[in-house]
């Protein structure tokens, strides 16, 4: 199946910023996120098509998943 | 800062503090060593600040009886890392309840002015009356007995912040400073006004990289009592490092609590500059006086689009391995580095950028340089900027302030340097005043009279029980971002049992950029060991607690009334189809939320100002 993978801020910085990537069926967002070698705790946020989800969460073809940093304010 | 136990203590009673006590009057000065009272007594801050200001009966930020707190944390000063904070207290000039009665205020900074102050012995200076003529104090001591002076300020009348501190810099060649920029000396006009720390990178470079104790026009209550600088000098007295404390500075800087602070070459998050791609990602970036347009504006202000034309460099605070700033500078033509600009955190970036439609770096930077060199706080400054271009566009027959428009960066930057040196009342006063006056209130970015930083009212319902800056003492601002969770339970548990117990960094002199609370373990250990106690977490938990809600007691004795918890009216009138984030607080909610909010609060909050 076919993912869109959007990466913000500090994961972007030597991968890429948006890109579609083939996995198989029922994968899950943790699979997707060691394949671009980071580790789970690097990502403070998941979403699915725009929805908070987790790193257990299985994805469906088509699927926008969209990768954040732990973020702060100050 | 002294125990008279002979071993470990948890009891407040045997830990003493030293206070200096100025009357500028008459520039009488006294010194005492001070019993804690309790455990908010002990770890410093605005924890015992607070206690004193719920002393004093207080009508009116400039009058005489308006003390000016300057204290420090029970680690600042020690080698735990980022133990560099000073703390300035008192009653706001700008934020004042709808009965006109000012509120208790605290605003917070690094540089190394904090660590010096205690090396003198002192961990706290209260300043009382009021100066007849501009003055200077001079806080010097001769291995750790402290002894003030004073010197007439009048050469210093009219200086930057960053002026002043290099002037004073050429007398006092071991001192660090604190002072007030122009619009700290314009207080008539101004409530806005900051206090400007010095840093060792900005005396060695004599580049104008101050941080600053921005919130609440703390600045103007030190200009009201004429008093434009403190200088602390004498010999650095650093105390020996113990196995203890470099533990947990392993832990700090290898854990992954203070890594999104770090620069991003080293495998950091790139500070808060960062969260112009994480906001960004949800369309909540703030952009026209916090009304995102989904553009692409936002991206012209990214790390990756200034970096085209200016030089960055991430840099840091004395012996902070954490390096959080993100600094600018001018690009020559062999793309050298050339002058320094500013720093680039996303609060002023954004409020002095995007959030008033100037999307370029080299011109944000420049808006940046002149607030800080006036020494006005950035996210106030900002913040009520926007709204006037706001009101401008809204009203383009009958504009204020020569019809200055969003984006207009020659006429902002000409009006920034007017507020601060001459008189603009309009901006100089802050948001609500001016909202007042100009009949529209919906659109002004403040909750309880202080500006809202650059974070969109509709993603926080916490904005309204902060009892400082709005995203530094209620640690809520990211919570949506973070969970997504918009449920009642979610949201009452965030206020009342996590996000308050941020203000904790506010008190034991940490910069709250390790990423941690105060309760967590390492910082329990670094509190125990650098000072000889033996405080539990829990003991520290329940200090901070009611520290917090002493200063919402504070609050509501200045005659807040409910309506004033309230939110910006726009969040429940506008549905901005930009922001991809749930539209959650409506106003069934939010009076529910606050329902529930003064039932866990109000019964814990009594007798908490005796």
């Amino acid at each position: 199946m076919k993912i869109e993978i959007k990466l913000f801020a500090s994961l972007s910085v030597g991968r890429f910023k948006s890109e579609i990537r083939e996995f198989p069926s029922g994968a899950r967002v943790e699979e997707v996120v060691e394949s671009l070698g980071l580790a789970e705790g690097d990502v403070g946020i998941v979403l699915i098509n725009g929805k908070h989800s987790n790193h257990k969460d299985a994805l469906s073809d088509g699927d926008v998943l969209s990768l954040l940093p732990l973020m702060e304010g100050g | 800062m002294r125990t008279l136990a002979d071993g470990l203590t948890a009891e407040p009673g045997s830990v003493l503090y030293n206070r200096c006590t100025i009357d500028l009057a008459d520039l009488s000065v006294s010194f005492e060593e001070v019993p804690c009272r309790n455990v908010e007594d002990v770890l410093g801050g605005f924890g015992r600040s607070f206690q004193l200001l719920a002393k004093r009966n207080i009508q009116d930020a400039y009058v005489p009886d308006n003390p000016l707190i300057v204290n420090t944390g029970v680690l600042t000063g020690s080698n735990v890392m980022t133990a560099m904070r000073t703390y300035f207290s008192g009653y706001s000039p700008l934020k004042k309840s709808d009965k006109g009665l000012p509120a208790a205020m605290w605003a917070a900074s690094s540089g190394k002015f904090g660590a010096k102050l205690k090396w003198t012995g002192l961990d706290e200076i209260i300043f009382e009356g009021r100066s007849a003529t501009p003055v200077y104090a001079v806080v010097s001591h001769e291995e750790g007995v402290p002894s003030i002076a004073f010197k007439p300020a009048d050469d210093l009348a009219g200086l930057t912040t960053h002026e002043k501190i290099m002037a004073l810099h050429e007398l006092y060649p071991d001192g660090h400073f604190a002072a007030i920029g122009p619009a700290g000396e314009n207080y008539q006009n101004v409530t806005m006004g900051a206090i400007a720390l010095s840093t060792e990178n900005q005396l060695k470079s004599k580049e104008d990289k101050c941080r600053f104790a921005g919130r609440g026009g703390l600045g103007n209550l030190m200009g009201y009592k004429n008093l434009f600088a403190i200088v602390v000098c004498g010999k650095d007295r650093i105390p020996a490092m113990t196995p203890e404390i470099r533990d947990v500075n392993r832990d700090l800087i290898k854990g992954e609590t203070s890594k999104k602070f770090s620069p991003i070459e080293k495998g950091g998050g790139g500070g808060t500059w960062a969260l112009y791609d994480g906001l960004g990602a949800f369309g909540a970036v703030p952009e026209y006086n916090f009304r995102p347009r989904g553009e692409g504006d936002t991206e012209k202000l990214s790390r990756e689009s200034v970096e085209k034309k200016l030089n960055t460099k991430a840099e840091g605070c004395y012996r902070c391995g954490v390096r959080c700033h993100s600094n600018i500078f001018e690009r020559e033509a062999d793309g050298s580095t050339g002058e320094f600009l500013a720093k680039f955190d996303f609060e002023p970036l954004n409020l002095l950028g995007t959030n008033i439609g100037i999307h370029d770096g080299w011109q944000a930077a420049k808006l940046v340089q002149i607030c800080d060199n006036m020494g006005m706080d950035a996210i106030s400054l900002g913040t009520t900027i926007s709204y006037i271009l706001d009101y401008n566009s809204r009203h383009p027959e009958a504009p204020i302030l020569g019809g200055v428009s969003f984006g207009d960066y020659e006429k902002i930057h000409a009006l920034i340097e007017k507020t601060g040196r001459e008189a603009c009342p309009e901006i100089g006063q802050g948001v609500k005043r001016i909202s007042q006056q100009l009949g529209e209130t919906s659109y002004a970015m403040h909750v309880k009279g202080l500006e809202l930083p650059a974070y969109l009212p509709e993603t926080n319902p916490g904005y309204a029980f902060a009892i400082a800056g709005g995203h530094m003492s209620m640690f809520t601002h990211m919570n949506i971002y973070r969970d997504g969770k918009t449920d009642l339970d979610y949201w009452v548990n965030a206020i009342t049992n996590v996000g308050l117990y941020q203000v904790g960094m506010d008190m034991i002199g940490v910069c709250k950029f390790v990423g941690i609370f105060v309760n967590h373990d390492i910082m329990v250990r670094g509190i125990n060991g650098a000072n000889g106690l033996c405080l539990t977490a829990e003991e520290i938990t329940a200090a901070v607690r009611r520290s917090y809600l002493r200063g919402l007691a504070l609050e509501l004795r200045q005659g807040y009334t409910d309506d004033e918890y309230s939110l910006p009216s726009q969040i429940f009138e506008y549905d901005n189809e930009n922001v991809n984030l749930p539209k959650f607080i409506t106003p069934e909610f939010f009076a529910a939320l606050k329902e529930r909010v003064w039932q866990v609060f109000k019964p814990e909050m009594e007798g908490l100002l005796n």
